[in-house]
C-alpha cells in the first residue's frame, strides 16, 4: 500500500501538466487565502470600529440619559424639598403631612421609593434595609454629588438625594429607583442599535456578575470594569449567550466605592450580520476564481505539456531505435525544440545506418562482412529449419592471390578483390555474397533452391575464374577454389556448416586448386586426424621423438660414397613410424617445420662432422624455412657448433621456394654460397621446372626426379629427358644426382648418360646414423 | 461625616485664686483652614452670673438680597427689627424651634419686629430668595458675642471661676452646630484659641 501510494505520488509529479496546474492553483489559492484573510480582518476591524463607534455613541447617550434621569429625579425631589409647606412640616416634625407629601411625590414622579431623611438619620417613608441604607446615604455622598447607585438586598438602586434647606439643611428627600430589567429595557430602547444593557454587581469573591445570570465570573469582565473608570475601552467578551463587543460604565456609589456597573454589549452575531452577504459573495467569487484558474492552468499546462509529452515519446522511440518525427506546431521555443529534435533524429538515424553498415559490411568491396554473414547464416538456418529446407554455404578462395599482391602491389590486389566481388554478385543473384576477409568469400543459398544450384553456381564461378580478369590495367590470371557444405546434412548449426564448407575448400585447394569440392564426412574425419597429428607433432618436438636416417649418395666418378642425404624420421610411441609425407605438410601448415628444420640442421651437421672429409651431408629445406629471415643464422650456428666445413653441407631446395619471391630467395642463396654452403635443386623435372631458375642461380647440383629415373631404362623419352638434364647440368657446371635408382639397368643407363651421382634402394636404403660408418667401409664392388 | 474632637489650647497667662470679681476673656476662633473664623458666636456660661438683659435696638436688615448682619447675637426677650432695605420683596421665615415666624411679602422699608423669647439659634431664610441666609443667636448668657474679622471675641468683666465656653457656627458639624468646653477663668483673665477641625 505504501509502495502504491509512493508510485502514485511519483506518477503525479512526473506529469508536467499536473505539476503546472497544481502550482498555479496553489499559488492562486494562497493569494485568495491571503486576500480572504485580509478581507476577514478588515471586516472584523470595520465591524469592531463601527460597533465601537456605536457603543461609544451609545455610551455617551447613556451617560447623557443617565445624567438627565438623575437631574429629572433631583429636580422632582427639589420641588418637594423646597416646598415651603413641606419644609415647615419637616421642621415641625409633622410626620403625617410628610408621609402624605412623599406619597404624592412618588405618584407624581413615578418613583418607587421616596423618603425623608432627617438630620438625626431618621427615615420617613421606608423601613427595613432600604431605610437603613438610605438614612446613611446623604452624609456618605461626597460634596457636589446628589446621586449614587447602591445595592440593597439583592437589588440595585439608583438613589437621588435632595437636601431640604430651611435655609440650613434640615433633612433630605431621597429617591430610590430599582435598576431592574424593566429599567434596562427602557434604556435599551433609547439606543439606535440593538444593545443589551445589564447591571453588574460584585459577587462574594469580588467578581462582577449580573443578577440574571447572563454574566458569570470572568476575569475579562472584571478587567473591563476596572479599566472603564476613566475612558470606555471596547472589549470582546465571551458570554453565555455568545461573543459580544462590550463597554462598561462603573456606576458611582456612595463614598466613592463602586457597587455596581452598567455593561452594554453588542452581540458579535448582530455586529457581523451585515457582513454575511459580503462574505458569502467573496467566498463565491473565490470559488469561481479558483475554478477558472484550475481550468485555465490545465488548459495552459496542456498547451505546454502536450508537445513536450510528444517530444518525450518521440525521444523514447528514438532511444529504442526507430526513426521518429514530431509534428511541429508554432514557432515558439517548443516549436523550435521540435525542429531541432527532428534534425537530430534524422542525423542519428543517418549515422546509425552508416555505423551499422560499417559494422556489417566490408569497406573494400561493400559486401557483407563476416559478422553480417554469420547473422545471415543464423537466420537462414533458423528459417530453413522451420521450413524444412536446405541451406548451402559456398566458401571461395582466390588461388594465388598472394602472388598478385606481391607482384602487382596492393592496389591491384584490392582492385581484384572488388572485381571478384562484382563477379560473384553477378553470378549469384539468388544468394548472399559476403567477403569473410583476405581473399576469402562465402555465398549463402537458401529459400528452397534447386538441388543442383550449388554445384551449378560453383561451376559457373570456376569457369568465370578460368578467364583472366581485367582489372586496374592488368590481365590477372587467377582461379577459384570452392568448398560447398549443405545444411542441415553437413552441419546442423552455422558453426558446423561453415567449418565443413571450409574443410571442403581446403580439400579443393589440396586437390590442385581451380576446382570445387563438396563436403564429405571423411573430410571431417581427416580434419580430426590432422588435428591430432598436429598435437602429436608438438609433443614430438618437445620430447625428441625425431631422429635422422641417412641415405648414401654414390659418386659414380670417384666410385665412392660422396655424401648422405639426411632424412627425417618420426617414431611415435603409439603410431609407430609416421611417414614424412604424412606429417611434413602439417608441420609446414602450422609453422612447426621451422623448429623441426632447425633441429634437423643441427643434428645433420653434428653427425656429418664425424664422417670422412670427402663425405657431405645433404639437408632438405622447406620453403617456410627460407621465408624465415633467421635461416642463414641457423646454418651458421649449426656449422659453428659442429665444426663442420661449410662445403660439406649441401641444402636441397625445391622450385617452390621461388614462389615466395625470387629476389629474396636469390639473395639468401648467394649469402649461403658465399660462406661455402652448397645448394642443390631437388625434384628437378616436375612442377614448373623453370629453366630460368637455373639461369638465375648457379646451383651446385641438380637432383633428377625419381619419376624419370624409374623409367629411364624402358622409356626412351624419359631417357632423353635425363640425358638432356645431365647435358644441361654439365654445360652449367652443375653436378647431377639421380634419385630412386632401384636396379642395375637404371644404374647402367644413368652411368652411360653421364649422371654424376646416384641415390636409391639399389645402392642402399636410408640407414640409422650408426649404420653410416659400416656403409662407408663397404666396397660397393657391384657399383664399381 | 464623623465628628472630630475639638482641641483647646489653653494658655493660662495668669491664674490667681483671689477674690477678683471680673476678668477679660479673649477667644480666638480658627476655622478648619486655620484662618480666623468670622461670625462664630462665643458664649461663656458662668453659673450664677445672671441673665442678660436686652439693650437694643437689634436690627437684622435685608439688604442686597442678603441678611445684614449675617449673624446677630441677642439676649432672650430682645426685640429684633427686620427692615427690608431692598427694592424687591422678601418673605422672611424661620422654622427654628427657638422662634417660628413667617413674614410674607413685605415691601421696601417695611419693618417688623419680632421678640425672641427663647434661647437658641433661629435660622432665617427668604422664601423668595433661597440664597438668603441669616442667623439670630438668642442667648441667656450676658457673655456672648460673635467673632470679628480677626476671628476674635473679647468679653470683659467675666467673673472668675469655672465656666463653660461654647462656640457656635453654621460651619461646625456638630449637633446644633455648637461645641462646648468647661474652663476655669482666672481673675487676671482668660485667653484661648479655639481651632475648629473638620
Amino acid at each position: 500500500m505504501i509502495i502504491a501510494r509512493t508510485l502514485m505520488a511519483r506518477r503525479g509529479f512526473r506529469s508536467l501538466r499536473t505539476k503546472l496546474a497544481v502550482l498555479y492553483t496553489a499559488l492562486f489559492a494562497v493569494a485568495l487565502a491571503l486576500m480572504g484573510g485580509v478581507g476577514q480582518v478588515m471586516i472584523w476591524t470595520h465591524a469592531r470600529g463601527s460597533v465601537q463607534a456605536e457603543l461609544a455613541a451609545s455610551g455617551t447617550v447613556y451617560d447623557g440619559l443617565w445624567a438627565l434621569r438623575a437631574k429629572t429625579l433631583t429636580d422632582t425631589a427639589d420641588v418637594l424639598a423646597r416646598d415651603f409647606g413641606f419644609r415647615a412640616a419637616v421642621a415641625g416634625g409633622d410626620v403625617p403631612t410628610i408621609g402624605s407629601a412623599l406619597t404624592t411625590l412618588r405618584r407624581r414622579a413615578g418613583v418607587d421609593h421616596a423618603v425623608l431623611v432627617d438630620l438625626d438619620g431618621g427615615v420617613i417613608g421606608a423601613s427595613g434595609p432600604l431605610a437603613r441604607t438610605l438614612s446613611a446615604l446623604p452624609r456618605q455622598l461626597r460634596a457636589g454629588r446628589h446621586d449614587a447607585v447602591v445595592n440593597i438586598g439583592g437589588a440595585t438602586f439608583r438613589a437621588v438625594v435632595s437636601p431640604i434647606m430651611a435655609p440650613t439643611e434640615i433633612g433630605w428627600v431621597v429617591f430610590a429607583m430599582p435598576l431592574d430589567t424593566a429599567e434596562m429595557r427602557s434604556l435599551e430602547r433609547l439606543s439606535a442599535i440593538p444593545l443589551i444593557a445589564t447591571i453588574l454587581r460584585r459577587d462574594a469573591a469580588g467578581h462582577w456578575v449580573s443578577g440574571n445570570g447572563s454574566v458569570t465570573p470572568d476575569p475579562a469582565v472584571d478587567d473591563l470594569v476596572a479599566g472603564s473608570t476613566t475612558d470606555r475601552p471596547l472589549t470582546t467578551l465571551s458570554l453565555r449567550d455568545g461573543r459580544a463587543f462590550a463597554i462598561a460604565k462603573p456606576l458611582p456609589g456612595p463614598g466613592g466605592r463602586t457597587q455596581a456597573a452598567l455593561l452594554i454589549r453588542y452581540p458579535l452575531r448582530a455586529a457581523l450580520a451585515p457582513y454575511i452577504p459580503l462574505q458569502i459573495s467573496l467566498g463565491l467569487a473565490a470559488l469561481i476564481g479558483i475554478a477558472l484558474v484550475v481550468l485555465g492552468s490545465i488548459r495552459l499546462a496542456k498547451g505546454i505539456a502536450r508537445p513536450i509529452a510528444l517530444l518525450d515519446a518521440a525521444a523514447r522511440s528514438l532511444e529504442e531505435g526507430s526513426r521518429t518525427e514530431v509534428a511541429v506546431a508554432g514557432d515558439d521555443e517548443i516549436g523550435r525544440l521540435a525542429h531541432s529534435f527532428n534534425r537530430m533524429s534524422a542525423g542519428i538515424v543517418e549515422r546509425e545506418n552508416r555505423i551499422s553498415h560499417l559494422a556489417f559490411h566490408d569497406s573494400l568491396t561493400g559486401l557483407p562482412n563476416r559478422t553480417y554473414f554469420r547473422q545471415a547464416l543464423d537466420q537462414a538456418m533458423t528459417r530453413a529449419g522451420r521450413a524444412g529446407e536446405q541451406v548451402a554455404v559456398l566458401c571461395l578462395d582466390l588461388d594465388g592471390f598472394k602472388g598478385v599482391n606481391d607482384t602487382l602491389g596492393h592496389p591491384a590486389g584490392d582492385s581484384l578483390l572488388r572485381h571478384v566481388g562484382t563477379i560473384l554478385l553477378d553470378l549469384a543473384p539468388d544468394g548472399m555474397v559476403s567477403r569473410l576477409g583476405g581473399d576469402e568469400y562465402a555465398i549463402i543459398l537458401d529459400g528452397g533452391f534447386d538441388p543442383d544450384r550449388p554445384r551449378a553456381l560453383a561451376q559457373a564461378i570456376i569457369d568465370r575464374g578460368a578467364t583472366p580478369m581485367a582489372t586496374d590495367g592488368h590481365q590477372i590470371a587467377t582461379g577459384f577454389s570452392i568448398g560447398i557444405a549443405i545444411g542441415p546434412d553437413d552441419g546442423a548449426d552455422p558453426d558446423q556448416l561453415l567449418k565443413n564448407a571450409d574443410l571442403a575448400l581446403y580439400r579443393a585447394k589440396r586437390d590442385g586448386r581451380g576446382v570445387f569440392r563438396f563436403f564429405e564426412a571423411s573430410l571431417d574425419a581427416a580434419a580430426r586426424k590432422r588435428r591430432q597429428l598436429e598435437l602429436d607433432l608438438r609433443e614430438a618436438i618437445q620430447t625428441g621423438q625425431f631422429r635422422l636416417n641417412f641415405q648414401p649418395v654414390f659418386d659414380l666418378k670417384a666410385d665412392r660414397i660422396g655424401g648422405f642425404e639426411a632424412l627425417l624420421r618420426w617414431h611415435h610411441p603409439t603410431r609407430g613410424e609416421v611417414g614424412p609425407a604424412e606429417f611434413i605438410p602439417v608441420a609446414e601448415e602450422t609453422g612447426m617445420i621451422v623448429a623441426i628444420g632447425d633441429w634437423v640442421m643441427q643434428e645433420a651437421c653434428r653427425h656429418a662432422v664425424a664422417w670422412p672429409d670427402h663425405v657431405r651431408v645433404a639437408v632438405n629445406v622447406s620453403p617456410l624455412q627460407f621465408r624465415n629471415t633467421g635461416f642463414q643464422a641457423v646454418i651458421l650456428q649449426a656449422l659453428a657448433r659442429s665444426g663442420l666445413a661449410p662445403n660439406r653441407l649441401e641444402i636441397e631446395i625445391t622450385e617452390s621456394v621461388f614462389l615466395d619471391g625470387e629476389d629474396h630467395v636469390l639473395a639468401l642463396l648467394h649469402g649461403l654460397r658465399n660462406i661455402g654452403v652448397r645448394v642443390a635443386l631437388d625434384d628437378f623435372g616436375t612442377g614448373y621446372s623453370s629453366l630460368s631458375y637455373l639461369r638465375s642461380f648457379p646451383f651446385d647440383k641438380i637432383k633428377i626426379d625419381r619419376s624419370f629415373v624409374t623409367s629411364v631404362a624402358e622409356d626412351k623419352s624419359a631417357a632423353a629427358i635425363v640425358r638432356a638434364i645431365v647435358d644441361l647440368a654439365g654445360a652449367l657446371n652443375m653436378e647431377t644426382t639421380a634419385e630412386g635408382v632401384e636396379d642395375s639397368d637404371q644404374l647402367a643407363r644413368l652411368r652411360g648418360q653421364g649422371c654424376g651421382n646416384i641415390q636409391g634402394y639399389f645402392f642402399s636404403r636410408p640407414v640409422e646414423s650408426a649404420g653410416v660408418d659400416k656403409l662407408l667401409q663397404t666396397v660397393f664392388s657391384q657399383a664399381a | 461625616m464623623p465628628y472630630r474632637p475639638m482641641m483647646f489650647a489653653l494658655a493660662l497667662a495668669l491664674c490667681l485664686p483671689t477674690m477678683v470679681q471680673a476678668a477679660t476673656v479673649t477667644i480666638d476662633v480658627r476655622g478648619p483652614d486655620g484662618q480666623p473664623l468670622t461670625d462664630a458666636v462665643v458664649v461663656v456660661d458662668v453659673p450664677g452670673a445672671g441673665r442678660a438683659t436686652p439693650r437694643g435696638p437689634y436690627v437684622m436688615e435685608q439688604k442686597a438680597i442678603a441678611f445684614q448682619p449675617h449673624v446677630l447675637v441677642v439676649p432672650v426677650g430682645a426685640s429684633v427689627t427686620l427692615p427690608n432695605r431692598d427694592t424687591v420683596r422678601h418673605h422672611v421665615y424661620s422654622f427654628s424651634k427657638a422662634k417660628k415666624f413667617d413674614l410674607k411679602l413685605y415691601g421696601k422699608e417695611d419693618q417688623r419686629s419680632i421678640v425672641f423669647d427663647k434661647p437658641g439659634v433661629v435660622a432665617l431664610g427668604c422664601n423668595i430668595h433661597d440664597t438668603m441666609s441669616g442667623f439670630i443667636f438668642v442667648t441667656t448668657s450676658p457673655f456672648a458675642d460673635k467673632t470679628d474679622a480677626r476671628g476674635r471675641v473679647q468679653l470683659a468683666d467675666v467673673p472668675a471661676g469655672t465656666a463653660t465656653i461654647s462656640v457656635w457656627s453654621p460651619s461646625i458639624r456638630a449637633t446644633g452646630n455648637m461645641l462646648s468646653q468647661s474652663v476655669a477663668i482666672g481673675a487676671a483673665g482668660f485667653a484661648t484659641t479655639i481651632a475648629i477641625r473638620r
